[in-house]
């Protein structure tokens, strides 16, 4: 059953990787401490759902309704899981 | 608690929220005009205070604190709002009560600063703002539920269309507010080290009992704890503790700041699930995919708007727009400006009989202020601009666009704003500096923002580019290219140190910028005058102090000590009155004894004139002789004071039409002599005195801002040295160069 699930559960991937128009759900911050402090404060912590809305770096994502911009080196920094693409796109 | 209730004072309340909150908009909607602002004393961070009226007239003080994310500050604005709260400031007492003022379309975020302050154990109310957005985006906030669940008045608010805000006075003038019935679960593992550090802080720090629980939390918050202890250091049983609790974690892998952010997160998470219903469709219960229909919208607009083309198209269209006005709609308003002191002279003239104070009010006093205040317009003009592209929520699209370039140079987009607010003026440029995080690339962004053309320097390139083209009108295409050649040469500048002091001086990693982008929003005309108001009133009180202070003190220099009697035509008349643009032979005699040019000028014999001589050794190999060495030391007080002292030595009579004054002192300028008969203003000496104007760091004003929010005159010194030191070489560069290809 665990194997199961783990081929169900999509791999993780820094945001940065995530297509344009992907959801995705947060799992782990790697950036320094005080980056991922305030990233978890902003409410973009960890099982956040983020939608990546688009930009090649700095990127737009939409996190609880609140558009935020990320560099390319700040989204590297945060891994998701992708649960599948946005509505229409 | 036991100032909560003092009735016969006005109960001060403090505002705060997030920034983009509608905090600044409930601020003015509450107070109207009746606002103070000023600086907190030590930093550069706004403080406003207002007072607002109850539905019975009683009156209320405000004070608008800076929008925060967390009492965890990671900014110098940010560090403002928790001393406040935590009454860690000596110049604003703790306030009695606070006014949390949350965005009802993203409430899970904007209640995790409510959370922390509600830690305080102070009464609290609570505004939630913009609830015609989240009605439009389907949301449903059940705010009698949050009321009943925090125990503190909510009031569900419109500040924007003044909706709200009756109820709002009411829950203000209660007298008997009560305080919040707030309880969460610190986690398990975490629990123990707080009650510690609690105890810890009360007995060894002497803090009350609840601020030293909400400190206890912000410490395993930040990572850092000098950021949370700022200029109130941790007694050594506080830290000792806090040191061995944090080595048992970090053995046993505990991330204790991620543990805590993520509790409280969960408690909030329950808390909205209580009170927010979603609309139909939401994802998985997930908390608000709000505003649908404005986010769509933005996404519309930033489809363009952040496009790698379109976006720079737009980008460029703005600033070549802003650029425009400022320096030519501003024309009209400088034109007024200049009859009104014109008038004050002549009011003065008529008033003060002849003599040194006639001189001291008119040549000092009243031009130096005109020399400040001229530039009143150009700024109200980029404030105008700022404040639209802020208020309806391009600026942060302007930074995310700037991010790339700024990022090659190792700031990120966040350092944009300083730095274009710096083209005009550099001391709100320095100012806007606050917002960033990272205190290196703070400090960098202050260092390079003088690079930046401001406008006082704007005189000095026309009257020199007059003076460089030989025809009496200069070609418009010349003009606008060396102006803007000028512009290039500052900006590429600014970039090239920001690129060597992170690569040396202030090395660190390169930012990790996440910065929020506000939904478009229709600009608040109200909210933009105010804050266009504000700033100018702030400039205005600068120039009507310190610029006013320093222009008596180079008065006193230009004109002290006087020629011995006899030695000068006119004593009392230190402006020589000829207008005799042609070979004006012995004034330029730098060589010549002090008392053959005294007897000439007595500003060669003044202080100044000796300071030009002084200086001129060294300004020599740049092609500048003593005389324009004196206008390069007024300069300090407002870089546009060279044109008034090339006026001065150049014996150009002022008169009333502008024009003429111009084309005189431009003619006076070219006809100019070195000892040896040739000519002082060649076009490579124009041009070099342009480059040295680019880059040389001649204002006092802003190194005092300087030194102020770099908290010393160590960097504000450093700037001075290494502005000018560039300036130096590059002119020495040029000038060499130059001469040596036969210019």
């Amino acid at each position: 059953m665990p194997s199961a699930l783990d081929r169900l559960r999509p791999e993780p991937l820094p945001l940065c990787q995530l297509p344009a128009g992907s959801s995705g759900r947060v799992s782990a911050l790697t950036g320094e401490a005080a980056f991922c402090q305030r990233v978890r404060e902003m409410g973009f912590g960890e099982r956040a759902f983020v939608t990546k809305v688009g930009g090649r770096g700095p990127f737009i994502c939409v996190v609880n309704g609140c558009r935020l911009a990320l560099s390319h080196d700040a989204a590297a920094a945060i891994l998701v899981e992708p649960t599948g693409l946005k509505a229409g796109s | 608690m036991s100032t909560a209730a003092t009735p016969r004072t006005a109960p001060v309340y403090a505002l705060v929220g997030n920034p983009n909150c509608g905090k600044s908009t409930l601020f003015n909607a509450l107070t109207g005009l009746k606002q103070k602002v000023g600086n907190y004393p030590g930093v550069t961070v706004e403080r406003k205070v207002g007072t607002a009226y109850t539905q019975h007239g009683q009156p209320l003080t405000l004070i608008d604190l800076p929008g925060a994310y967390s009492l965890a500050a990671r900014s110098p604005d940010e560090a403002v709002t928790r001393d406040v709260l935590l009454g860690r400031r000596a110049d604003t007492p703790m306030p009695d009560r606070i006014v949390c003022i949350a965005d009802a379309t993203n409430l899970e975020r904007n209640l995790y600063l409510v959370h922390q302050i509600l830690d305080l154990g102070r009464p609290v109310v609570l505004v939630l703002n913009m609830m015609d957005l989240a009605a439009q985006a389907g949301l449903q906030i059940r705010a009698a539920r949050l009321e009943h669940e925090l125990g503190i008045p909510v009031i569900p608010c419109e500040a924007a269309n003044n909706k709200g805000l009756i109820e709002l006075k009411l829950a203000l003038s209660r007298h008997d507010l009560p305080l919040p019935r707030h309880a969460w679960d610190v986690p398990a593992a975490l629990a123990p080290a707080v009650s510690e550090l609690q105890a810890s802080l009360i007995a060894a720090d002497a803090k009350a009992p609840l601020v030293a629980r909400a400190e206890a939390l912000l410490l395993l918050t930040d990572p850092d704890p000098l950021r949370v202890t700022g200029s109130t250091p941790l007694s050594a049983n506080t830290t000792r503790i806090l040191e061995s609790w944090k080595t048992r974690w970090t053995a046993d892998a505990t991330d204790w700041s991620g543990t805590l952010v993520s509790a409280r997160y969960d408690a909030i998470g329950k808390l909205v699930a209580q009170i927010v219903v979603q609309p139909e469709g939401a994802e998985d219960g997930h908390a608000a995919r709000a505003s649908r229909s404005t986010l769509e919208l933005s996404d519309k607009i930033d489809a363009v708007a952040t496009h790698p083309v379109w976006g720079w198209v737009i980008f460029a269209a703005i600033m070549a727009t802003m650029f425009f006005s400022i320096f030519t709609l501003a024309g009209i308003p400088m034109g007024w400006i200049e009859a009104l002191m014109a008038a004050v002279s002549g009011l003065v003239d008529h008033v003060i009989p002849q003599g040194a104070f006639h001189s001291l009010v008119i040549d000092g006093a009243i031009a130096g202020v005109e020399g400040v205040i001229i530039f009143l317009p150009q700024i109200l003009i980029l404030f105008l601009f700022i404040g639209f592209l802020e208020s309806t929520g391009y600026m942060a699209r302007a930074a995310f666009i700037m991010d790339r370039v700024m990022s090659k140079v190792g700031l990120n987009g966040k350092s944009f704003i300083p730095l274009l607010s710096s083209y005009a003026c550099a001391i709100p440029g320095v100012m806007a500096a606050r917002t960033i995080e990272e205190p290196k690339d703070r400090l960098v962004t202050i260092l390079v923002a003088p690079f930046m053309s401001c406008s006082a320097r704007l005189p000095v390139y026309l009257l020199l580019i007059a003076a460089l083209v030989s025809a009496n009108e200069v070609p418009v295409g010349t003009q606008v290219g060396l102006m803007l050649l000028m512009y290039a040469l500052g900006t590429g500048g600014a970039f090239f140190f920001a690129w060597l002091f992170k690569k040396t001086l202030l090395r660190g990693a390169p930012p990790l910028m996440i910065m929020e982008l506000p939904p478009y929003r229709l600009p608040r005309f109200r909210d933009v005058l105010i804050q266009m108001w504000e700033r100018g009133f702030i400039f205005v009180k600068r120039a009507g102090t310190v610029i006013l202070a320093l222009s008596i003190v180079l008065w006193f220099l230009a004109n002290y000590p006087k020629p011995p009697e006899g030695a000068a035509a006119a004593p009392n008349q230190p402006i020589v009155e000829a207008v005799s643009p042609g070979p004006d032979a012995p004034r330029a005699e730098p060589a010549a004894a002090p008392s053959a040019v005294t007897a000439e000028d007595p500003l060669a014999y003044s202080l100044a004139g000796r300071a030009g001589r002084l200086l001129e050794p060294l300004i020599a190999p740049l092609g500048f002789d003593w005389r324009i060495g004196i206008g390069l030391i007024q300069s300090f007080a407002a870089r546009e004071v060279f044109n008034s002292s090339m006026s001065v030595i150049f014996s150009v009579q002022e008169s009333d039409d502008e024009a003429a004054t111009r084309a005189q002192l431009r003619d006076a300028i070219r006809a100019a002599e070195r000892p040896d008969g040739s000519k002082l203003f060649t076009p490579l000496v124009c041009l070099n005195l342009m480059i040295f104007y680019v880059f040389a760091m001649q204002c006092i004003s802003t190194l005092a801002v300087v030194k102020r929010e770099t908290g010393g005159w160590k960097w504000a010194l450093f700037q001075l040295v290494y502005m000018t030191g560039t300036a130096w070489l590059v002119c020495f560069v040029v000038y060499q160069a130059g001469r040596a290809l036969g210019f």
